[in-house]
């Protein structure tokens, strides 16, 4: 990401603005819960691109710390009354404990073994959760009890609130990439996802570096996952540890530039508006339409645009800068 | 007690027969092309829906449309190695692993849309016939379906250690580069392990067909299995993977016979977390590049 001038800035600034008033210049609920979607779409693929984009390390079992998260701030919630604010920062908390242990088991892979180890982490966490009833609800899952608007209990009448939640958890996660990619720490996450031995043999020490930016990618899903159960009031097994979440998580990155800054926004925009007007023309009668499309998208990417659309922007930018010396 | 047990080990047995075929098909496409395939779920699905629309439209019993299922998915396999894999092998771990990825979303999913979530099962004359032997009871669709499953995994032995074709498929897992200096066209070796492996996958979903019903996302149980199968037997090796897809049927019947009926997968994934854990250096030896 080459640092911002002039231009930058402004853009920047313009989209701040705009993102900032959105949800006062459309009135409808509907278009509230796009951007809503987009925008935590956007954060848990941040989540996931600091492992999966820039170490390369390819998880598809994000929804397991999505869901710890979901789970622990409810648990705390409805057994003790602790408030969801002090719940997401404890689920943050537990998803890094757990991406101890299954980081452990699954850096000892490489390549689609370490993807298969994560899918399997993650569907034994719901498991564990559908078997176990007594301890959080099981199959069944449980209503979060509605209080009204109670801003201290993350609940609120309207969506908007929701909205800059949502927004603030975005740009703290932008925040924590754009600063990672300009440490020492982004460096060598680079380096193990160029090549992982030889970032070992040069002495960046692997292990040390997967298991931190593991425990960052994992704390900040878990925000995700409270967020989300606080947003629909509903926790089950199914929802918190659902797949599709890994998915998405893994798929806006790519399809919007794995291991750049703006990358998983990009992709996000892009998929969930691609799925919002689906819905619009098709209803929501017919399954599937939606992951067709996305595996299409995807699909197309791999085999055409690798890099996704950021790296295709860097191109044709940086073809720009070559080609007029002036400019740059 | 025992006979509890030997009833349990029994019906392991004989569904290990289709996981086997799923994860030979695996290991298979792994050992020669090292790409693993997650959508090799879904081609039994498709198998499984062939087999269903010939019994339904033509009166064809499931097992004599083996004969169409196989064909037809091995015509699929080397259909995807020529316009698909062939396009990312060499590349990294993002295209490799995403493109079958991404084949496996888009087949579920078009599944699901053209065919609906509805289950949809046949029925044949031996589909609730059984043999009892003492106080034992063995379901004939199942006992059909593990035989020929053994007869088409030893068939595959027999192609890979006889013909040359297999020779130079062998040839082609264990090191591709000298395998191509010795004439080896690797493009077509590959595209017959491709459609090998997707006619097993055809087959296993032809042989379920009496006895489990079609559904778009069945291909993700035999494929979770298939996956700690191929593991298990160590990634490329066809023996391996059937001994370990039997010893799997068995784990998860057992896990369902006494630790409850919904407990047969977490069984399994905790097999595969284990094996990971526990031969981390054979395993992560065997993915290094």
């Amino acid at each position: 990401m080459p640092r911002l001038h002039g231009w930058g800035w402004l853009v920047l600034g313009g989209v701040t603005v705009v993102m900032l008033i959105l949800p006062y210049l459309v009135k409808s609920s509907f278009a509230v819960d796009i951007f809503i979607r987009v925008l935590l779409f956007s954060f848990i693929g941040t989540a996931w691109n600091l492992l999966g984009g820039y170490a390369k390390q390819l998880s598809l079992g994000h929804a397991a710390f999505f869901g710890l998260g979901a789970y622990t701030s409810t648990l705390l919630q409805i057994d003790f009354g602790i408030s969801p604010w002090i719940g997401m920062v404890a689920g943050g908390l537990v998803a890094m404990l757990a991406s101890l242990p299954i980081g452990w088991l699954c850096f000892r892979l490489r390549g689609p073994y370490f993807t298969i180890a994560t899918i399997a982490t993650a569907q034994v966490l719901m498991l564990i959760f559908l078997k176990f009833r007594d301890f959080a609800w099981g199959a069944e899952g449980t209503t979060i009890p509605n209080l009204g608007h109670a801003p201290l209990m993350m609940q609120f009448e309207t969506k908007i609130p929701y909205y800059y939640i949502v927004l603030g958890l975005l740009c703290v996660a932008l925040m924590i990439t754009a600063g990672i990619e300009r440490s020492r720490l982004g460096y060598y996450l680079v380096a193990i996802g160029e090549d992982e031995d030889a970032a070992e043999a040069i002495g960046v020490d692997v292990p040390r570096i997967k298991r931190n930016i593991y425990m960052v990618s994992s704390f900040l899903t878990a925000l995700a996952g409270t967020f989300y159960t606080q947003y629909i009031y509903f926790i089950d097994p199914q929802t918190a540890f659902n797949f599709n979440v890994s998915i998405e998580a893994a798929l806006v990155s790519i399809v919007g530039g794995i291991g750049t800054l703006w990358g998983p926004v990009i992709g996000t925009v892009l998929l969930e508006t691609t799925s919002a007007l689906l819905q619009s023309w098709l209803g929501n009668s017919i399954g599937g339409v939606q992951l067709t499309i996305y595996a299409l998208i995807l699909m197309a990417v791999i085999l055409w645009r690798p890099t996704g659309i950021m790296g295709y922007l860097i191109e044709v930018y940086g073809r720009r800068l070559r080609s007029n010396p002036a400019e740059a | 007690m025992f006979e509890t047990i030997a009833q349990a080990v029994i019906n392991g047995l004989l569904i290990g027969g289709i996981y086997a075929l799923v994860s030979i098909g695996v290991t298979l496409i792994f050992g020669v092309v090292k790409i693993v395939n997650f959508a090799q779920g879904e081609f039994v699905m498709i198998g499984m829906y062939i087999s269903f629309f010939l019994a339904t439209q033509f009166g064809i019993d499931p097992i004599l449309s083996l004969f169409v299922s196989m064909p037809v998915l091995f015509f699929v396999g080397v259909v995807i190695q020529h316009f698909l894999i062939r396009r990312v092998l060499g590349l990294n771990d993002l295209p490799q692993i995403f493109l079958t990825f991404a084949l496996s979303l888009l087949i579920l999913n078009l599944a699901l849309m053209l065919l609906t979530a509805n289950y949809r099962t046949v029925h044949t004359w031996y589909s609730d016939e059984a043999f009892h032997i003492g106080g034992l009871y063995i379901p004939v669709a199942k006992f059909i379906a593990f035989v020929l499953a053994m007869v088409l995994s030893g068939t595959l032995w027999v192609f890979l250690h006889t013909t040359d074709l297999g020779k130079a498929m062998r040839a082609a897992s264990q090191n591709r580069d000298v395998a191509q200096l010795m004439g080896i066209n690797p493009d077509r070796v590959f595209a017959v392990a491709l459609g090998v492996a997707l006619a097993l996958a055809g087959a296993a979903g032809s042989l379920l067909m009496p006895f489990y019903p079609a559904y778009p996302l069945v291909g993700q149980v035999f494929v979770l299995m298939a996956f700690v199968a191929v593991v298990l037997g160590t990634l490329g090796n066809v023996i391996g993977a059937l001994v370990a897809s039997l010893l799997m049927g068995i784990a998860e019947s057992l896990g369902i016979q006494f630790i409850g009926a919904d407990s047969g997968l977490i069984v399994v994934f905790l097999l595969l977390l284990t094996t990971l854990a526990v031969r981390p250096s054979g395993l992560a030896g065997g993915w290094r590049r």
